[in-house]
């Protein structure tokens, strides 16, 4: 499903050199839910916006579906994004002059799905993760672990085979990041292949795969 | 489509106080243009149009005009108006003369211009267009009549001079049977301040037998110029002087009129295009700041899948639906404040015009703003479309 080889990226700050990522070898199949655990700049964000197609590799590649993406132009990248990834971020980013379920209807826009279409499926999505009740709430008027979960269900909404969470938990308490946790598992479940990129332990623990990385590097 | 013009109208309105200063600044610019021009256009039409109804004129005055100057020569002879007469592609021919007199109603005296001409002519010159506000013109046999302009009948003397009043020139007694209307600025100077009679009462009571005007109307208006030129250098001749006699067609007053109007115009569509540019500036300072306070959004958008061309197109709309918008109130601005403008330069200048609103013009300021927002949102648009997903989305 998704692998890398020899992933490199080097980010040059002045005359030093920083490797981000050093010659990462993963291979991820599908239906896995594999946590990525490291120590803060030890690379587990950069890995997960090489494999969500946000940003491109020194060198080395990431392959999705046995496509190479450093072959793939933006718009072919940006489809990849739409269609196979859906990404929940630490924080949040919501855009805050929509209201949530247009928030979540934002992939589906621009995959060019018809207004009434995407907001009925919004609607859904956020029913599936107990908002319900809070359709046309602007992100200022959610609580933190709602705001997640509005985030959640933008991922879910182009129904991608991937969902790639980095730090998912980071910015809600222990019992609201449970709860999101939950939600990952039921996805793993269903089927999805999750990454989730964490430095909590007991997150790391729900995975059915951890991996651990250190200074840019994947260790064994 | 319809969805992204929403998106982008749903951003415009989430910065409202912003979005309507960037629109007034464009509609200041566009309402500066189609004003400007409009009124530029309503009195070139009001002018050109007067003269227009002269074209077969030719006037020939005894002296040379450079720039505003004129230094009279002399007069006109007997033997010119024959002469003249013997030039193919003459109508007819005028001759006037005028001096100034003293004139006397209820023992106020001051010195006036005296007008004399043929009747007919001298009416088919001053009478059709500015037009009698009391009594008639005069005819071939009113020998002891006048016609007065406007400020003979209410400036010049302590009471107002009316039909029937009797004006005393040089010691002569004139009835007068009609007063002008107030003139235009084009004929005010002509005659508002000036007293007219028949050639001949002028010739006697001026005592001279001077000509000092000559109105020459040609059959066909294309020979004018041509015309003229053989009227001046005929009288050329009988006075031996090179540069004796001046001969101006309408036409070619008419074309200097044009001119000075196109630079005119020239001018305030550069007035009208400095506002536009400082507008342009200012929907460009407005979109990058949008585009900066959004880079983080941007860079959500791309994340989750939008394209390049999905952020080019709704940063695009946005600055395109501004322009639009600020170009429709600069229309509407345009045409009101060309109409006061054009109603309050009436009432000072004396012409009679109203601007000239043309669909062109309100297109063109259409067209103007709709790419001056484009062009000046296209490099923000450009920027924002061209942001990498995981810096923008790092930007807070």
């Amino acid at each position: 499903m998704i692998r890398t080889e020899h992933l490199t990226k080097i980010y040059r700050m002045g005359d030093t050199e920083v490797y981000a990522l050093n010659d990462v070898n993963l291979e991820i199949t599908e239906g896995e839910f594999v946590a990525v655990i490291g120590p803060s700049g030890s690379g587990k964000s950069t890995l997960l916006n090489m494999i969500g197609c946000l940003d491109t590799p020194t060198s080395g590649s990431v392959y999705i579906d046995n496509v190479n993406t450093a072959t793939l132009n933006e718009n072919q990248l940006a489809e990849i994004r739409r269609k196979k990834i859906g990404f929940i971020f630490q924080q949040f980013n919501l855009v805050h002059t929509l209201d949530a379920v247009e928030n979540v209807a934002l992939p589906l826009f621009f995959s060019g799905v018809r207004r009434d279409l995407r907001l009925k499926k919004a609607k859904e999505l956020l029913e599936s993760v107990g908002l319900g009740n809070r359709v046309h709430h602007k992100p200022a008027e959610l609580s933190g672990g709602q705001q997640q979960r509005v985030a959640i269900a933008r991922a879910l909404s182009n129904d991608p085979e991937v969902v790639i969470a980095d730090e998912p938990t980071g910015n809600v308490d222990s019992e609201t990041g449970n709860t999101i946790m939950d939600v990952l598992q039921g996805l793993n479940k269903d089927g999805r292949t999750i990454i989730v990129v964490t430095h909590d332990p007991e997150i790391a623990a729900r995975a059915t795969r951890t991996q651990r990385m250190r200074d840019g590097k994947l260790l064994a | 489509m319809r969805d992204k013009v929403l998106m982008a109208y749903r951003s415009i309105q989430e910065r409202r106080t912003r979005s309507i200063l960037t629109i007034l600044g464009i509609a200041v610019g566009i309402a500066a243009i189609v004003s400007l021009v409009s009124v530029g256009f309503g009195m070139e039409e009001a002018i050109t149009g007067e003269l227009t109804m002269f074209a077969d004129l030719i006037s020939v005055v005894p002296g040379k005009i450079s720039g505003a100057t004129y230094v009279e020569q002399g007069s006109f002879t007997d033997r010119d108006l024959k002469d003249l007469q013997r030039i193919a592609g003459i109508k007819d021919i005028t001759a006037m003369t005028y001096d100034a007199a003293e004139v006397e109603f209820r023992s106020k005296r001051t010195p006036i211009f005296i007008f004399g001409g043929e009747t007919e002519e001298l009416g088919s010159f001053y009478v059709d267009p500015v037009g009698l506000k009391e009594g008639r013109w005069l005819r071939e046999n009113d020998y002891k009549a006048c016609v007065i302009g406007d400020r003979v009948a209410n400036d010049f003397f302590d009471d107002p001079v009316h039909v029937n009043d009797k004006l005393i020139i040089n010691g002569e007694k004139f009835i007068v049977i009609g007063v002008f209307n107030k003139a235009s600025t084009l004929y005010a100077a002509d005659v508002d301040p000036h007293i007219f009679l028949n050639l001949r009462a002028a010739k006697d009571v001026l005592q001279t037998d001077d000509v000092k005007y000559i109105m020459v109307r040609v059959y066909n208006i294309d020979d004018a110029e041509e015309i003229a030129e053989e009227v001046a250098e005929t009288i050329n001749d009988n006075h031996g002087i090179e540069d004796f006699a001046t001969a101006i067609t309408m036409g070619s007053a008419l074309e200097q009129i044009g001119s000075v109007f196109s630079i005119l115009r020239g001018v305030l569509v550069g007035i009208a295009a400095i506002a536009l540019v400082v507008a342009s500036i200012g929907i460009m300072n407005t979109m990058l700041m949008s585009v900066m306070e959004r880079t983080h959004e941007i860079g959500v958008m791309k994340a989750i899948g939008a394209k390049s061309s999905d952020v080019l197109t709704l940063f695009l709309l946005e600055s395109g639906i501004v322009s639009i918008v600020g170009g429709v109130v600069g229309c509407i601005i345009g045409v009101l404040l060309a109409r006061i403008i054009s109603l309050v330069a009436s009432s000072a200048l004396g012409i009679e015009f109203s601007a000239g609103v043309r669909v062109m013009v309100l297109l063109a300021g259409l067209v103007v703003a709709i790419s001056v927002g484009m062009l000046s949102g296209f490099y923000p648009a450009r920027k924002a479309s061209r942001m990498s997903p995981v810096e923008a989305v790092r930007y807070e």
